[in-house]
């Protein structure tokens, strides 16, 4: 026990040090739980993210979006191939690999992204996801770049930089319908209607609510190094003065900036429905769960048969 | 597998100078095995560099594109895969920062919206 309490201690330093955690490295087994939980769930949340985008390809308005939509839906479809990558190194001291996430994911053991459990019904959606949606995902994964656990942040390095062209291509969508004509800028004012509250909730409850446990220990350990709280300030910071300049209307009335505080100041989102929808009970749950595992069981021939263990035994 | 005379094996060697940058491709080495390909790597060439991890691999390990491959990567147009083909946003986003657009009505009567909801360019 003294021997453990001195690994922990010993542990703890290197991470208070700055040094960086390798995947072959000894570490503390909820340390290891902890990666494993936010990497998966990471991994898995870009490959159902793809799911409300793609459906976009075959209606995108010009040919230019649809090389450029399609190029997004791929590049989302990589980070979770190497997001999986991670994780499984993680899991394979406990003997396991993506083919348990994935069960985790049918059975609703592993969650994903709040926001990739809501309908996308216009093309207005497909900008605002681009826009902001991956513009609050890079506000997390810029603060994760710099966690203790060195193959995640190296990960993160390749998908922050094609974030990048994700962002730019959803601020192109939004910019030209906010310069169209009446009916395209309130589809757009629509879909930012629909997606406000997904996006309030998307960093997660402040810290000390009951939703919340992971937190305080994983700034310790610098898995994390900003609150959820944090995060949704920054989101705010970066991206409320540029909305509000295509004329588009926050639906949220209480919204502002205190100077005195250098907070932002908005309406509590309703945090049961936020629970409700990553438990799998949101618009889309179900129809996104049913797709990923009808493509799953759809493709067991074609693992099986590529398998090296089918091979050593035909 | 192709063996020198001594019956060594080339060994590709990859270093890292930083945890979060990637392993990148130094040189390539002769050995008799890995452990000494690894030692030679790091006693013979990598004396001076501030390493944090070396990796060696036999050449007839990695499997490589061909040359012909180099012409069919560089013809492709990937522009609208790029960043940089957006790089107008930056004057869009700046205009509209000192003359925001008109706000958008509400939505559910945009349809019938006056002119005053128009673009301005």
């Amino acid at each position: 026990m003294a021997d453990d309490d001195q690994r922990l201690a010993e542990f703890q330093a290197r991470i208070d040090r700055g040094e960086k955690v390798e995947a072959e490295d000894w570490m503390p087994d909820d340390y290891r739980r902890q990666l494993i939980r936010l990497i998966a769930m990471h991994g898995i949340s870009e490959i159902m993210g793809t799911l409300p985008e793609k459906e976009w390809v075959p209606k995108a308005p010009t040919l230019y979006r649809k090389l450029a939509i399609m190029a997004k839906v791929q590049d989302e479809e990589g980070h979770g191939q190497l997001l999986i990558r991670v994780a499984e190194d993680l899991l394979e001291p406990l003997g396991q690999n993506r083919e348990d996430l994935f069960e985790d994911l049918f059975a609703g053991r592993l969650k994903f992204h709040n926001v990739f459990h809501m309908p996308a019904p216009t093309w207005a959606d497909a900008g605002i996801i681009g826009w902001l949606v991956d513009g609050a995902a890079i506000v997390t994964q810029s603060m994760l770049l710099s966690g203790s656990y060195a193959p995640y942040g190296r990960a993160l390095t390749r998908i922050v930089e094609e974030e990048g062209f994700h962002i730019h291509h959803g601020e192109s969508i939004c910019v030209s319908l906010a310069e169209g004509t009446p009916a395209q800028r309130a589809m757009l004012q629509d879909a930012l209607e629909r997606w406000w509250p997904a996006l309030m909730t998307f960093f997660g409850p402040r810290e000390g609510t009951h939703l919340s446990t992971h937190q305080q220990q994983n700034l310790r350990w610098r898995i994390r190094t900003k609150t959820n709280e944090e995060l949704r300030q920054r989101f705010l910071t970066k991206f409320v003065g540029r909305i509000r300049s295509l004329g588009l209307i926050i639906p949220d009335p209480i919204l502002r900036f205190d100077e005195t505080t250098r907070q932002w100041h908005y309406r509590e989102p309703d945090w049961d429905e936020f629970r409700r929808i990553i438990h799998n009970h949101g618009p889309m749950s179900q129809e996104r769960l049913y797709l990923r595992q009808l493509t799953y069981d759809e493709g067991r021939w074609v693992r099986e048969v590529l398998s090296k263990n089918a091979r050593r035994s035909a | 597998m192709k063996e020198d005379k001594l019956g060594f094996d080339a060994y590709e060697v990859f270093a890292q100078t930083d945890s979060m940058r990637p392993h990148e491709h130094q040189f390539s080495l002769l050995a008799p095995n890995p452990e000494m390909a690894l030692t030679l790597a790091k006693e013979n060439f990598l004396r001076r560099s501030n390493i944090t991890s070396i990796w060696v691999v036999r050449r007839d390990h990695i499997v490589k594109s061909q040359p012909a491959d180099r012409a069919q990567f560089a013809r492709l147009d990937k522009s609208y895969r790029m960043k940089q083909s957006y790089s107008g946003l930056a004057d869009t986003w700046r205009k509209y920062k000192t003359m925001p657009l008109p706000p958008i009505k509400d939505s559910a009567s945009a349809n019938v919206a006056s002119e005053d909801c128009a673009d301005d360019d």
